[in-house]
């Protein structure tokens, strides 16, 4: 334990116990107490009770770097500090618990709600205070080694055992989707789910465990080959063309896997890839921060109801808009698409000197003021007000009927996503998508180079708010019906979340940030309430430690990652007085200084 | 020797389009139509039929609240303000910041309230609300600048925003687990009901209270800002941080003494605005937040005074605006687009006067 200071040890151990107080208290123990994972034992809310210690042994063990040198710990000091942690975590949360307990749970409930005698019964397993407190502590002693142990095996011990966990977290957790899929596929899901709890049996968890663990070494082992067949895929087109027709044929037989309710989900994912691919193109790949995405999103769907003969909702029943046509939805979404381009550009113009922060609290506002007015009673007559619109076109199309049927919604929806997937990967390879890139990384310089940044602005939003619209139009469809409410200024963060967490600038990051934090939520309804605090946990906790993204788009990693280099270019010049300059150096370079210098 | 006569003469004719000052055409055009929506409206109201029309004592009410709710924004902007002074950047959880003081002083009003403390001692309780609001505002400013910002000094531009947007809804929806999403009462000191007179002015005494509070607290400030070391420190942080941490000034610290400023102040805010409008809940910071730092803003952001000066008039056009202008056109519940007034002042001093109105106008900054 000596290479890491005792101190640390009980700042992180305590860290951990704060993160567990936490969790206690927003409420998250009590919702996933009964979410079964693998058998009867492991429970979400279990596995959540254990996380803050192992987080905090995983921190704790990091590598140390001195004198331009890392320091791994070995596996046996690994070990014993991340107990150590854990038992810091663990005494630490039982004193909590106890005084808790003590001071009386009626007492703390009337201020933090969700304590109560459940969230103390779960905690100590039903034994009460203060016996079912070392089970809390031997807990977290588990969470702790489980820290240690990720950071400080041997790497063909590590990756493999991460794997094999990953696997079976992820199974666990899509225990609503894959047993439906087997069944349709017509193979029995009884020895890997087990039909008591719906999560996995531990049969099924071993085997996952050892299949994924097997893949992990073998895939290791065979990096020659593997080699050989990513360079090969790069250089013939046919492999690629051959990877995305695969991708493609999986996309398109997936609702008939899955059934109609899963499909419903995998329907909202797809509006919010469309919000995503359209938002990327405009913060991704332009550097054009927009928070008020929603309005094309609003603008799509209302627009949409217009031209496809909805009706107003009114106290009084149904009242024909003052504005609107008896389109076939296939016509009217392509002019609803040229608007939305054209209101990109009116809502470009007036921003196109503005940068950065102030680009973005802008757009925040005009995508308010959207949204004030849809829901306002002064937009009554034109687009239903407080009230909204109902009876959106169905849009039938060769006997698909999207509206009532999820999985032919679907369908539509992957139309809409793979054309849009199509324009934006074509834009981003082309001088566009060069210029935009030129444009983000320094305005000045673009400028300079001849690349004219007000037309490339301008077509960026343009371009965004027409596949913006594309979802809105979808939403509008799905529902049959629309409300302002929803219309808010969440939409616009959703989308950024999506397209942040997925890394920015990036289509397949895109596709999975939705999938990730629309799908999720959509399929396990216990996450339904905590999905907001998931988003901004998540957007923060993206933005801190992995700034590319879960996918990132190769280019943009490499500059961040050049950026990187150059900080500890910065850390090793200073390596040897560096803990003696810390407090004064940071504010060399707050954000910001490098643009007033201009 | 044709081909070149013709490309100079597209060359002279591009230029004579490019020549014309786009930008300025289009922004005269632009605040000429806004001049002449806002004086026809306002022409139409004042001279709307007496039956329709609003008397003179619901005016002067108007610009009564507009006064008092501008003081909590210009209290909420100081916090903006300060921060970005010096860090130039957009803390957009302010407006949690302030959330969570309320929510503070809430548990001890309701506590109050039922043992009957807060109406017989309404001084001492006040000050205690405002002393809890404060301290839980500036731990949860410092813990956010600790944790979330801190590590991101030095990275582009855009990721603290966005980090700061995240931390926004994480900690409105931390709330919401907490504490729970309904609205809850905040209760108001019997002393606070009822109405004052003022120099034959007819005052809410909660509104007297709000002046006078953010009065104090604005001296405070500018006291603390111009008279102290740290205030010194912190003036030499923002006109350049490199030579300030040259000249000794531990940085770090000044920023974090910068957050904790802010969330006493947006603590102060926070037992305001909830005596005001007697509730709290856990999405309540997002509006006013938003508010204040149009107000920020509106007043030059950076600016002590302008946030106190733009404060007074966003709550003013908040309250006169709608009333003012749209009852002239008709437009039925004029207030519920209160907010699209304040969005609209943002977008448009953005682009006329992004500077802000005690600011520099230079758009270069921005």
């Amino acid at each position: 334990m000596g290479e890491v200071g005792t101190r640390r040890i009980l700042f992180a151990g305590l860290f951990g116990a704060a993160g567990a107080v936490y969790l206690a208290l927003v409420g998250l123990y009590t919702r996933f107490a009964d979410l079964e994972l693998v058998g009867e034992q492991v429970t979400l809310g279990r596995l959540l009770l254990a996380a803050p210690a192992l987080v905090a042994a995983y921190a704790v063990t990091k590598p140390r770097v001195a004198g331009g040198e890392r320091h791994m710990l070995g596996l046996a000091p690994g070990l014993a500090v991340g107990a150590a942690t854990g038992v810091v975590t663990g005494v630490a949360f039982s004193a909590a618990v106890w005084f808790a307990d003590w001071f009386g749970v009626d007492r703390i409930r009337e201020v933090f709600i969700q304590v109560s005698t459940v969230l103390i019964d779960f905690l100590t397993l039903d034994k009460g205070v203060p016996a079912g407190l070392l089970y809390l502590i031997v807990l977290s002693v588990a969470g702790g080694l489980v820290g240690g142990f990720a950071r400080t095996a041997p790497v063909e011990v590590r990756r493999p055992a991460t794997v094999g966990l990953v696997a079976v977290f992820s199974l666990a957790m899509l225990q609503r989707i894959i047993p439906i899929m087997l069944i349709q596929l017509g193979i029995t899901a009884d020895w890997l789910y087990s039909p008591a709890t719906g999560g996995l049996s531990w049969f099924g968890a071993a085997i996952v465990f050892a299949v994924a663990a097997a893949a992990s070494v073998l895939w290791s082992r065979a990096h020659e080959p593997r080699e050989r067949i990513r360079k090969t895929v790069q250089e013939a087109p046919a492999a690629k063309l051959g990877l995305l027709v695969v991708l493609l044929a999986v996309a398109s037989i997936l609702p008939l896997l899955l059934g109609s309710v899963i499909s419903e989900v995998l329907g909202q994912v797809m509006i919010y890839v469309l919000l995503g691919i359209g938002l990327n193109i405009v913060v991704g790949y332009a550097g054009l921060l927009d928070l008020g995405y929603v309005a094309f999103f609003a603008f799509g769907a209302y627009t949409t109801a217009l031209l496809t003969g909805a009706f107003l909702n009114t106290t009084t029943g149904a009242v024909e808009p003052v504005l609107g046509a008896d389109l076939n939805f296939y016509v009217a979404v392509w002019i609803v698409a040229l608007l939305a381009a054209g209101v990109g550009l009116l809502i470009g113009a007036p921003v196109l000197r503005l940068r950065g922060d102030y680009l973005a609290i802008v757009t925040l506002g005009l995508g308010e003021i959207v949204s004030v007015i849809t829901a306002s009673k002064w937009a009554q007559p034109l687009v239903g007000g407080p009230q909204g619109m109902r009876g959106v076109s169905k849009a039938e199309i060769f006997g698909l009927n999207p509206q009532d049927n999820a999985q032919h919604f679907y369908y539509l929806a992957l139309a809409f996503v793979i054309l849009a997937l199509f324009i934006s990967w074509r834009l981003s390879t082309s001088r566009i998508g060069r210029a935009w890139t030129a444009m983000r990384e320094d305005e000045q310089v673009a400028d300079a180079m001849g690349v004219s940044t007000i037309k490339f602005k301008l077509l960026a939003f343009a371009m965004g708010g027409a596949i913006g619209s594309l979802g809105g139009a979808l939403f509008a469809v799905s529902l049959g019906s629309l409300t302002p409410t929803s219309f808010e200024v969440l939409v616009s963060i959703t989308a950024l979340a999506v397209v942040v967490l997925g890394g920015l600038g990036s289509l397949p990051g895109v596709v999975v940030g939705a999938m990730v934090l629309i799908g999720l939520p959509g399929l396990l309804r216990e996450f339904e309430e905590y999905r907001l605090l998931i988003y901004g946990g998540a957007l923060v906790a993206i933005m801190v430690l992995r700034p590319q993204g879960l996918i990132p788009n190769v280019r943009r990693s490499r500059e961040l990652k050049e950026e990187e280099v150059e900080q500890d270019a910065w850390a090793k010049t200073l390596s040897g007085e560096r803990e003696a300059v810390v407090g004064v150096v940071p504010g060399a370079g707050l954000g910001g200084d490098r643009e007033d210098l201009e | 020797m044709a081909t070149t006569t013709d490309e100079r003469l597209r060359g002279a004719q591009l230029g004579v389009l490019e020549r014309l000052p786009w930008r300025k055409i289009i922004l005269i055009v632009l605040s000429v139509v806004i001049l002449t929506i806002v004086v026809v409206g306002a022409y139409k109201t004042l001279t709307l039929p007496a039956d329709k029309a609003y008397g003179a004592n619901a005016w002067k009410n108007f610009i009564v609240l507009g006064f008092a709710q501008g003081a909590i924004y210009a209290l909420i902007a100081l916090g903006y303000t300060l921060v970005y002074g010096i860090l130039r950047m957009i803390n957009f959880a302010h407006g949690e910041v302030f959330m969570m003081g309320a929510f503070a002083a809430f548990f001890f009003a309701d506590a109050y309230e039922a043992s009957g403390f807060l109406d017989r001692q309404p001084v001492v309780s006040i000050g205690i609300l405002l002393l809890v609001a404060m301290l839980t505002s500036m731990l949860v400013a410092v813990l956010l600048e600790r944790i979330a910002y801190r590590p991101l000094r030095n990275a582009p531009r855009l990721v603290p925003l966005i980090t700061a947007i995240g931390a926004s809804l994480f900690l409105a929806n931390t709330a919401r687990g907490f504490f729970g999403s309904q609205t809850r009462g905040f209760g108001v000191p019997e002393a606070l009901e009822g109405t004052w007179t003022i120099f034959g002015l007819t005052l809410d005494r909660v509104q007297v209270l709000v002046l006078v509070t953010v009065i104090v607290a604005m001296v405070a400030l500018g006291l603390f800002v111009a008279r102290t070391t740290t205030g010194k420190a912190m003036r030499a942080v923002a006109a350049d941080n490199e030579i300030a941490s040259l000249m000794g000034i531990n940085v770090d610290r000044v920023i974090v003494t910068t957050f904790a400023i802010g969330g006493l102040l947006a603590g102060v805010a926070a037992v305001l605005f909830a005596l005001t409008f007697e509730s709290v809940n856990y999405f309540m910071g997002f509006r006013p937040g938003i508010a204040a730092f149009t107000a920020a803003v509106l007043g030059g952001i950076g600016s002590i005074y302008g946030a106190a000066l733009g404060g007074v008039m966003l709550g003013l056009l908040q309250s006169l605006g709608p009333a003012l202008i749209l009852t002239g056109y008709g437009v039925p519940s004029p207030f519920q687009l209160k907010d699209a007034f304040t969005f609209l002042v943002l977008v448009l001093v953005l682009i006329f006067r992004p500077g802000g109105l005690l600011g520099s106008g230079d758009a270069e900054k921005v």
